[in-house]
């Protein structure tokens, strides 16, 4: 067998493995590491592939989330049949809401790209925060919990993975085809694209709300482990949280960012376990990302290979 | 329909009342004139470096900041109110140099991603780091005594603070036309928001300009959060909301014109002050409202450069 072959192999053996050598806590932990990898490389769709720098992606992340908490404390549906239906519920609303937010923010392209989509994000967020009977407000939404056996984290791991992994195989599908290959020339440019008969702004609608649906999916999923929603999902400040995941583990890869959520998120807990300055931390993590490595985790491997 | 209308007649029920108008004017204009101070400066950064400084809000509270340890020694006085908007101008302005040469110079040619992780590396570090200086509890700064009380004009009773406010802001916005306007310094400044290449090509020293003008908007920053050090509770948290304000504000008259955001600043500081009148609790639904729908009809802004 080839090293190639071995290596994702072993990766998904030790992935399956995993939970039986943690914890509770860090079980927990890595359900929260395989949500937000779901989000950072469903973000990278649009950055790495698109070349589409979106603000707001923690939008998405966020409406998936309170869809989530909706449908098991506001529906009145039992709980067995609400929790199947999340996966379906947490995309298509993302998805509606990423068609509105796309709809207008694909117009524009670059920087002003990245402020339409946050401005719609801090809509969202004012929304969550002031539409208190719904939301909760400011308090959030707190104690959902997924039915029977699921609420032990050991099963729901399980339950992410079948959840978080085809929805990567999926992604990696999409960028694969031949779609993914023109959101690839897009990047590149745009106008040459547009020449050769391509509608430059539907491509790019359909991936924003493709991977809203995603990043939204990925909400739901945390959601549940957590156990609460707070309207700080969509602040601002949460917006860079996918941007450092997919930067740190290098944009030009497809599971890069799924390696940078995980860096990221086990620095923040071991590092927020220490110091209440968790923010100063990763002020001075980011810096020292773009300044040292930009190309990423995966690009300081390519270079040492290529070394 | 007339019970609607009754309805919307008790919801604008304070419009008759004369006081109440003019009290809510005061506080918009003058609110507005501390947006100003804070749009300003990010207009021009945008127009002139096109890096988009979320970081402009952790200026401004520092300037609060910095403007609470000064006045802290000889409260109310009018020398020592004097020295704190100097020491804040001026404090920040070296803030913004270190920043500009030992940051943001690094990262103008790469791509927006990272020039966004930098400026928001920067708010969580000047945002624990001001904790770590200034403790997390709010701080309040004293009106001078000079400045305190209220001023009796057209049959109203105004405070005489929110009137310095209004003229602080309009000799800075009158002292910055001047600057853009009527100066050889200026006119560089105003070229290289539109064609920094060309300016270079000139001969213009292009890395000093921008120096400068990161400098010219940190200090304005600075002062601007000194002069709103005695009507805002100094704390934390402040920077984050004032930063959301700012983004709207410049994003309304549009990135780059020092024009645009004055309209804007008075626009958005106005809309607040009478939408916490007219639907408490979404006022600021009402100024992100406003943000779309400019962004919408005339994504440039009210006095922005189509791309």
């Amino acid at each position: 067998m080839s090293p190639s072959a071995l290596l994702p192999l072993c990766a998904g053996i030790g992935v399956l493995a995993l939970p039986f050598a943690l914890s509770d806590f860090w079980i927990f932990i890595a359900i929260e590491v395989l949500a937000f990898s779901l989000y950072a490389v469903s973000f990278n769709v649009l950055l790495g592939y698109g070349g589409m720098l979106s603000f707001g992606h923690a939008a998405f992340f966020g409406v998936g989330g309170y869809a989530a908490a909706l449908l098991v404390k506001k529906t009145g549906l039992s709980a067995g049949l609400a929790f199947a239906l999340l996966p379906i519920v947490a995309m298509g609303i993302s998805a509606v809401v990423a068609a509105i937010v796309g709809f207008f923010s694909v117009r524009r392209s670059g920087i002003y790209f990245a402020m339409l989509t946050f401005a719609f994000q801090m809509l969202l967020y004012t929304v969550a925060l002031k539409a208190t009977g719904l939301t909760g407000g400011d308090d959030g939404m707190t104690g959902l919990k997924p039915p029977g056996a699921l609420a032990q984290p050991l099963v729901y791991y399980y339950f992410a993975l079948a959840v978080v992994v085809p929805a990567l195989y999926v992604l990696f599908r999409l960028v694969s085809s031949p779609f993914g290959y023109t959101l690839r020339a897009l990047r590149s440019n745009a106008r040459r694209v547009q020449y050769v008969g391509v509608d430059v702004r539907a491509h790019q609608l359909a991936t924003f709300v493709i991977t809203g649906a995603f990043a939204g999916l990925a909400g739901a999923v945390f959601a549940l482990s957590s156990g609460n929603v707070f309207p700080g999902w969509l602040n601002w400040t949460a917006s860079a949280t996918p941007i450092v995941m997919a930067v740190l583990g290098g944009v030009h890869t497809f599971l890069g960012p799924a390696l940078g959520a995980a860096v990221y998120v086990v620095l923040e807990v071991l590092i927020s376990g220490r110091t209440e300055y968790w923010p100063l931390a990763m002020g001075v993590i980011i810096l020292a990302l773009v300044l040292l490595m930009p190309a990423g985790l995966t690009g300081l491997v390519r270079a040492r290979r290529s070394a | 329909m007339s019970s609607v209308l009754e309805l919307l007649a008790q919801q604008f029920a304070w419009a008759q009342d004369p006081v109440v108008v003019a009290r809510q004017t005061l506080a918009g204009v003058s609110n507005g004139m501390l947006l100003f101070l804070i749009s300003a400066g990010l207009s021009l950064i945008f127009g002139v470096l096109r890096i988009i400084n979320f970081a402009h809000g952790a200026l401004f509270m520092l300037g609060a900041f910095i403007a609470v340890s000064l006045t802290g020694r000889v409260p109310e006085s009018a020398a020592g109110f004097l020295a704190a908007l100097i020491g804040a101008t001026a404090g920040l302005a070296v803030i913004g140099i270190a920043i500009e040469t030992g940051l943001l110079r690094r990262i103008y040619r790469a791509p927006h991603e990272f020039q966004l992780l930098v400026t928001f590396a920067l708010v969580f570090i000047l945002g624990d780091a001001a904790k770590l200086i200034w403790g997390r509890e709010d701080h309040s700064v004293a009106v001078p005594a000079l400045l305190g009380g209220s001023t009796q004009a057209l049959g109203l009773t105004f405070p005489t603070y929110r009137l310095f406010l209004i003229a602080a802001g309009i000799s800075v916005a009158f002292g910055l036309w001047i600057v853009l306007h009527r100066t050889r310094w200026g006119i560089f400044v105003r070229a290289a928001t539109m064609d920094r290449a060309m300016l270079s090509a000139l001969g213009v020293n292009t890395r000093r300009l921008f120096t400068a003008v990161f400098a010219l908007g940190a200090g304005l920053a600075g002062l601007g959060g000194a002069l709103a050090a005695p009507v805002v509770a100094v704390g934390p948290g402040l920077h984050v909301q004032v930063i959301i304000d700012a983004f709207v504000v410049v994003v309304i008259g549009g990135m780059g014109s020092v024009m645009g955001a004055l309209v804007a600043s008075l626009l958005v500081g106005i809309v607040n002050a009478f939408g916490v009148l007219a639907f408490p609790g979404l006022a600021v639904v009402l100024t992100f409202a406003c943000m779309a729908i400019v962004l919408i009809v005339r994504p440039w802004g009210l006095f922005g450069i189509p791309e």
